[in-house]
């Protein structure tokens, strides 16, 4: 069964002139990572959260587990948990009280909620911190909070929306692993991100979105072959004639005065050798999935513009 | 059972345990209410007292209700815990009585004192059940508005500027705190409209040191304020935005 299907998917929000979403149509396989990804305001949200039954599609249909999301949410929301994007713990409230608490909402009884408690909260590395109040947290062990609540639940879809922002490299890995082990016990994950190695390291499949519009979808190793070249050189435009760098490869400017050259190991050669000459900086490396998103968007995702049509441009 | 559950779990989590943690926000929520009481003590040497205890009564049980709306407004723009309830089994209507039982948790001192003093002054046990029918019926009412308006705010100051309006529109402009026999006749039928002058009206009627109007009766005030009541569910349940559009 398929987690996610998704057919002509469009949203458009009250009062903007643009599309959120335009006709999306997607598949998300059962037991799988399927990440979104995007700069901001690319619709990732509200994708998300139409699939999370938290807000209705303009048009088109899907179906999340089995069910229709407008005919049957109650059905879908007993199957789902969610991370949403920039969420906050109660601040009174401490790591193992929202935990607990959430699973008893959930329909767990008491031991069954205390030992997923326990289990989660020492996974997330959490539970040394168990009896403090979330305000006296950092913002890190706070967003682990929330991932805690969603993956201590016996849901079988996860919706993470961003789970790692803010957190430092120990516990991205930490929530790393426990979405791994999450995915072995057979449960789903539609996750959003900002991160590239974070998009690498979990993803079994990955779409590409950008202005409401899918650009391109598939396996890491599919994505990658969007590029033809396998190797890239970063090249500061001072000194050099930019014209004369297309004729190693092809070249997107990534702003801040870089270009991105993507090239083959011979080409890279003659290309730093070139740099060397006119005693400009440069830096040599293979093909990423950060390539890919550059070549298709244009941009890197962390200067995507802040103008697009998704969930933050009505906040 | 299991709505009834998650109910007193959300109001477990957003009222006891923060209330053990911050047990001082019980002593400002339980003030409050006595301000205008208060004033008008002084202000009338007393002789204001039974309309003032009334008023206060009602104004506090309307602030409690919509105080809802300023708490969900809050968990759902600031926090985005009501994203996490909506992808949930929690019901909206579970949802908004989970956190009205939280609200009359940190409320609940001052409702006993000012219960207790409308018991004392009527001098009848026999009242209580008609209090407690009172309180719950303008709880109700004032906690479904709550949640209707804010779940309609986009943004946390909005909920706190049309709440403030709303309660001044219910418990400072009808005869809460003071005689109906005040209000001209062409705008009494406005002040019967609002289900704050009958629950006033009908505390007037439990403490029974005032007279009580000869076109209104206790059968009346109940039916305003149980159609007030049940409309306001009604619309909490189905217009109030849970899942948006």
């Amino acid at each position: 069964m398929l987690a996610i299907d998704a057919v002509g998917v469009t949203k458009k929000y009250k009062g903007s002139r643009m599309l959120a979403l335009s006709d999306i149509s997607l598949k998300v396989e059962s037991g799988k990572v399927f990440t979104l990804l995007g700069r901001n305001g690319a619709g990732k949200t509200t994708f998300v959260r139409i699939c999370a039954t938290q807000l209705t599609p303009s048009s088109g249909t899907i179906k999340v587990l089995g069910h229709d999301i407008l005919q049957n949410a109650s059905e879908i929301r007993n199957l789902v948990s969610i991370v949403p994007q920039e969420g906050r713990p109660l601040r009174a409230l401490t790591p193992w009280d929202h935990v607990y608490n959430w699973l008893k909402i959930r329909g767990e009884g008491s031991s069954s909620a205390r030992e997923k408690t326990e289990d989660i909260l020492r996974k997330l590395e959490l539970y040394e911190a168990r009896n403090r109040p979330a305000m006296n947290l950092s913002g890190g062990m706070k967003q682990k909070i929330l991932v805690a609540m969603a993956m201590a639940t016996k849901a079988q879809l996860l919706f993470l929306d961003e789970p790692t922002i803010g957190l430092d490299p120990v516990s991205r890995r930490q929530v790393w692993s426990a979405i791994k082990q999450w995915k072995s016990n057979g449960g789903s994950i539609l996750l959003t991100t900002h991160y590239m190695d974070e998009a690498e390291i979990l993803s079994d499949y990955i779409v590409i979105i950008d202005k409401g519009k899918i650009v391109a979808e598939g396996t890491i190793q599919e994505l990658r072959r969007i590029i033809p070249q396998n190797m890239r050189v970063d090249v500061s435009k001072d000194g050099l004639d930019v014209n004369s760098l297309s004729s190693y490869g092809s070249v997107v400017d990534t702003g801040g005065g870089m270009l991105r050259v993507f090239t083959f190991e011979s080409a890279a050669r003659e290309l730093s050798e070139l740099a060397i000459r006119h005693n400009v900086s440069f830096t040599v490396s293979p093909v990423t999935l950060d390539d890919v998103f550059v070549h298709l968007i244009g941009q890197t995702i962390d200067k995507g513009d802040t103008n697009g049509v998704g969930q933050n441009e009505r906040n | 059972m299991l709505p009834v559950r998650q109910a007193f779990l959300i109001a477990y989590m957003t009222g006891i345990l923060w209330l053990r943690r911050n047990p001082i926000s019980l002593v400002f929520t339980a003030i409050s209410p006595f301000s205008l009481l208060f004033v008008l003590y002084v202000a009338t040497d007393g002789a204001a007292v039974h309309f003032a205890v009334a008023g206060s009564l009602v104004m506090a049980l309307v602030g409690y209700g919509l105080a809802l709306g300023q708490d969900i407004s809050f968990y759902k723009t600031e926090y985005k815990i009501q994203d996490v309830f909506v992808a949930s089994p929690v019901s909206p209507l579970t949802y908004m009585m989970g956190l009205a039982l939280s609200e009359l948790l940190f409320g609940l001192p001052a409702l006993i004192v000012l219960a207790g003093l409308v018991v004392s002054f009527g001098g009848s046990l026999l009242s209580i059940p008609l209090l407690i029918a009172t309180i719950l019926l303008i709880w109700g009412s004032m906690s479904s508005m709550g949640f209707f308006l804010s779940s309609h705010m986009l943004h946390m100051r909005n909920a706190t500027q049309i709440i403030s309006f709303v309660n001044v529109v219910l418990a400072v402009l009808p005869p809460v705190f003071y005689s109906i026999d005040i209000v001209p006749d062409a705008l009494r039928p406005l002040a019967y409209a609002l289900p704050t002058t009958h629950a006033s009206l009908m505390l007037q009627y439990i403490i029974g040191e005032t007279p009580i109007p000869a076109d209104w009766s206790l059968g009346f005030g109940f039916a305003v304020q149980a159609a007030y009541l049940i409309g306001f569910v009604i619309l909490a349940r189905t217009r109030a935005i849970w899942r948006e559009s």
